[in-house]
């Protein structure tokens, strides 16, 4: 490039008007030039204007040219399209408005679930060199359960291997009263800070020394969440102290805000992992056995598949070869984000992505469908430009840059939809969601860099690929025959439309099927009964042995606790199943230890025989024993009196249904030593919640409140939910770590409460498909009667009545439709028997009834009426037309 | 109308280089000095002859100035710069040795 280039690039580029004004003149000049020379030969001026100007071509083409060889065609065209781009859009806002919001709505929903996605598993915020940090995690071995990393384990590595430059162990998440506040509290080993680079703001960060097994320091560091919300960001909290569970501990450090360490939420503080026994004391003196999990700093020199292969051969060495069960595998998973990444997590979001995906799918066929008809509407204006001689090159950079531009807006409009639909449903989900299930702390998670690129690509993608196709449609004309004002025939088959609308119907349908289903669960659920007193019960979990006799008196002289009774393990836990063997028969039966009060506070009757006494507890030989069990092992007979076994079933662990509550409860205790059971009583059989695993016990052993383990039922007078509220302050008084308090109705509602969450999404997701689809429909439509006016009115000439035209335009959507709603309905019931043939599905079919015809037929019933009522309206137009008039139009 | 024969590509650029040797000029009187001198024979496409004295000007080897023409009117003359005149030789005789190699192929084969 020269300087002089450099200098007339620089007054393009400075002063493009005065440039482009002087290209025009010496292009009208050398025109003039010629008419003057032709003139001079003898031709009418007005004849040698037209063979001059036929000489010379087209200026346009050629100032185009002289514009490229200044090289700033670039900057300029591109400034002349979006001025142009404008113009457009100002003389048609509604289409603009139109393609603009449609996009953006789609966009902002999956981007809605993107910031969530992007939250979860390639977020840390502020954690340098977050790509080297990698959790290890065992994986599970051909049998049974793998044993989780261990503070034991994680000494050992630390000091047999070298494939991390420094890892820490933690134990997230445990909720506890502080000084009266419910706090979430991460323990972490005293290296936590260093590994993961980042101090505190202010004061000092844990140390390894705080964490040391004698000596360390009961200190703890706020994260800067927990000093806003429980300290109002006072900053003298800095060396005071605060008691856990009676003992004080120093507050040392502040962190920044938005530090979270590797969690997705972020605890309120940070404590030394030394301390796990005075944090959770049913951890006391299994401090070295308890879970936790390992995080390390990979070394750059080595690779993950090393490391992973070093690590297992040093977990399998140090493991007893007495313990084959114990063959487990280490796994490295990546955590770039505040969840280690094993492909089932991102397969997880994969449904989601493609529901949300859907309305963005049909969004688009919108815009294309749109665009097209559009499309056809520009011929002529486009066919202008082709004759003035601008290159096709030219017309289909300009709409592009159309279609960018509408990407821009579309992407911009998609996060303020994403923000609100985040917003909206944080706020609806903390509204819904039952009190009593904790104290959930949900936030809207941020949108970072990554959310705009995911943004802006989507909505180029989705603006571009669908706004390019109908641009290289609509250059492809000849200019001379739309100049003549004959508007090319749409060259689209209405195959590619009707594809779109079937697409459209088949998305809708599918979400509409998943919104019914739903619904029916709920509403079916709502109605479930689970045989149980709700109304007026509540159950209360005794977290810390050391306090049970305190926390038993308690309830016993609470004064709005009418009864009580004990139960083992707590109502959400999935119980385990023995075999009964009364000498006839044996059967697998589930069974639960309960004290004498538990069937009047529940209200399940006993039917024959009696409950327990205050005297018969644990070890005691009596049971009582379900209607059904007594029918199976005594048939005939009433059971009372009758005497058998119980033996373990040594059989698989059950896993408990898709929500468990408490995943640390005891899943079961001891079966009874004694012998032979005399059954004492016959209680009434009653469904049970069906959110657990397995509905109610069908064989109960005698315990008391004060066994260990053991969770209280109880009947509270007034509103339950106020009790509930009573009797959490005054029990935390007794133990400031007492578990929860869960009102039965609360349980009771936990699975409607989920499955009305699905409804509600399904159903937005669903609504928003069909309202696109019905205006995707009727826009179709209306353009189609536009294009066969004159076929129409040649038609009705000929003596077809306004019912047959009618029904003509109907006919048109009805192929397309059907076969949508075919489609949808098809792909909605395998997705069902997929879903069922899971392990999980099991549980699921109990609860959701996933090929339920009624709400099959429901949601096909509404997309058929909408898509008529759609079609209707340009229909009937078509059927209004004045034949005469139309014909008149040649 | 005659159909004109393509100008070989490249030789444009010296064609116009070479009519600027005298003296200033503008578009319109290059293209018809070009026609005249070679008879008719060569009629400078005009849709290329513009974007060409642009592209020439880029490069530096012409430059422009605006002077009232013989029309009474301003038009765009262009002048051939001191490097433009260098790469008028060089241009000429790559030419030269062209047509050379181009007329004994011709007579011989």
């Amino acid at each position: 490039m020269t300087v002089n280039d450099l200098k007339l690039r620089l007054r393009a580029l400075l002063r493009p008007d005065r440039v482009e004004q002087e290209l025009d003149e010496e292009l009208a000049f050398h025109i003039e030039r010629e008419t003057r020379k032709l003139i001079d030969a003898g031709m009418t001026p007005r004849e040698a204007r037209a063979r001059a100007q036929a000489r010379f071509g087209s200026t346009a083409l050629a100032a185009d040219r002289c514009r490229d060889e200044r090289g700033t065609a670039l900057v300029d065209d591109t400034l002349r399209d979006v001025q142009y781009a404008w113009r457009t859009f100002a003389k048609a806002p509604l289409a603009a408005f139109t393609i603009v919001f449609t996009v953006a709505v789609g966009l902002g929903v999956v981007a809605a679930v993107f910031t969530v996605l992007n939250s979860l598993l390639f977020r840390v915020d502020q954690v340098p060199g977050v790509g080297e940090m990698y959790s290890v995690e065992r994986t599970q071995a051909a049998d049974g359960v793998p044993a989780p990393p261990s503070r034991a384990m994680f000494d050992a590595m630390r000091a047999d291997t070298h494939v991390f430059t420094d890892a820490y162990a933690a134990v997230p998440e445990i909720d506890l009263h502080v000084d009266g506040r419910r706090m979430a509290v991460t323990l972490v080993t005293g290296n936590f800070f260093q590994v993961v680079r980042v101090n505190p703001v202010m004061g000092r960060p844990l140390m390894p020394g705080d964490d040391a097994r004698s000596g360390g320091n009961p200190v703890m560091v706020l994260s800067h969440k927990g000093w806003d919300r429980h300290f109002n960001r006072d900053p003298s909290v800095l060396g005071r102290t605060v008691l856990v569970n009676g003992a004080p501990f120093e507050i040392i450090g502040i962190t920044a805000a938005g530090f979270r360490g590797l969690e997705v939420g972020g605890p309120d503080l940070w404590a030394p992992l030394s301390q796990l026994g005075q944090f959770r004391p049913a951890d006391r003196g299994r401090e070295d056995s308890a879970a936790v999990e390992i995080v390390g700093r990979l070394r750059p020199d080595i690779s993950k598949d090393t490391a992973r292969a070093q690590l297992a051969a040093w977990d399998s060495n140090r493991t007893p070869a007495a313990a084959p069960r114990r063959s487990t595998n280490l796994d490295l998973l990546p955590r770039r984000g505040t969840i280690p990444q094993p492909l089932e997590t991102v397969a997880l979001f994969a449904p989601l992505f493609v529901a949300f995906g859907l309305i963005l799918m049909i969004g688009c066929a919108n815009v294309a469908n749109l665009l097209l008809a559009r499309g056809v509407a520009r011929q002529r204006e486009i066919g202008i430009r082709l004759s003035l001689g601008a290159s096709r090159r030219r017309i289909v950079r300009q709409l592009m840059t159309e279609s960018v531009l509408l990407a821009l807006a579309a992407a911009a409009g998609g996060y303020l939809i994403s923000r609100l639909a985040l917003q909206g449903a944080v706020h609806w989900a903390l509204q819904t969601m039952p009190v009593d299930i904790g104290d959930v702390n949900l936030g809207v998670p941020a949108a970072d860099w990554r959310v705009a690129v995911f943004l802006v690509a989507g909505a180029v993608a989705a603006t571009g690929f669908f706004a390019l196709m109908p641009a290289l449609h609509a250059t492809a004309i000849d200019p001379v025959r739309t100049l003549r004002g004959e508007l090319v025939k749409d060259a689209r088959p209405g195959r590619a439309r009707n594809a779109l609308i079937g697409v459209q119907v088949f998305a809708s349908a599918l979400l509409l099927i998943g919104a019914a289903i739903f619904l029916r669960s709920a509403i079916a659920s709502a109605r479930f009964d689970p045989g149980l007193r709700t109304a007026d019960t509540v159950m209360i979990d005794i977290a810390s042995e050391p306090k049970r006799a305190a926390m038993a008196q308690a309830v016993a002289n609470d004064a709005t606790i009418t009864a009580y009774a004990a139960v083992r393990p707590q109502l959400l836990a999935p119980l385990r199943v023995a075999f009964a063997d009364a000498g006839a028969g044996k059967a697998p039966v589930v069974f639960k230890s309960v004290s004498g009060p538990y069937f009047d506070v529940l209200g399940i009757p006993i039917v024959r025989g009696r409950a327990f006494t205050s005297w018969e507890r644990d070890q005691h030989p009596v049971a009582i024993v379900s209607e059904s069990v007594a029918r199976t092992l005594w048939p005939g007979g009433s059971g009372v009196g009758e005497t058998f076994q119980l033996e373990p079933d040594s059989g698989v662990q059950r896993h408990a249904g898709f929500l468990t509550i408490n995943p640390d409860a005891p899943a079961n205790d001891a079966l009874p030593q004694a012998r032979m059971l005399t059954v004492v009583g016959v209680a009434r059989d009653v469904p049970g919640f069906r959110i657990t695993d397995v509905k109610e016990a069908g064989v109960f052993l005698p315990t008391a409140l004060d066994v260990a383990k053991t969770s209280v039922v109880a009947r509270v007078q007034g509103d339950p939910n106020l009790a509930r509220q009573a009797l959490l302050e005054r029990l935390t008084r007794v133990d400031p770590n007492m578990g929860m308090i869960i009102t039965m109705r609360t349980v009771a509602r936990l699975e409607t409460f989920f499955l009305e969450m699905a409804f509600w999404v399904s159903l937005i997701l669903g609504g928003l498909a069909l309202l696109l689809t019905v205006s995707g429909l009727f826009s179709v439509l209306s353009y189609l009667v536009e294009q066969r006016t004159r076929e129409i009115g040649v038609r009705m000439a000929l003596g077809a009545s306004a019912h047959t035209i009618t029904r003509l335009m109907l006919a048109q959507t009805a192929r397309p439709v059907t076969a949508g709603l075919i489609a949808g309905a098809a792909l909605a019931a395998a997705l069902a028997t997929a879903a069922l043939a899971t392990p999980a599905g099991a549980l699921i079919s109990k609860i959701v009834h996933v090929t339920d015809p009624v709400a099959y037929l429901a949601s096909l019933g509404v997309i058929v009426a909408a898509c008529l009522s759609a079609a209707w309206i340009p229909a009937a137009r078509a059927a209004k037309l004045d034949p005469m008039r139309t014909l008149r139009q040649e | 109308m005659t159909r004109t024969p393509d100008l070989l590509p490249g030789t444009l650029d010296l064609l116009i280089l070479r009519t600027l040797q005298r003296d200033p000029l503008h578009g319109w009187a290059v293209s018809e000095r070009i026609q005249q001198i070679s008879e008719d024979v060569l009629q400078i496409n005009q849709g290329s002859l513009y974007p060409a004295l642009h592209r020439l000007e880029h490069q530096g080897w012409i430059e422009a100035e605006w002077k009232v023409s013989e029309l009474g009117r301003r038009a765009k003359y262009y002048r051939l710069t001191a490097s433009g005149r260098r790469q008028l030789a060089v241009e000429a005789r790559e030419w030269e040795r062209m047509a050379n190699a181009i007329g004994r192929v011709m007579k011989l084969a």
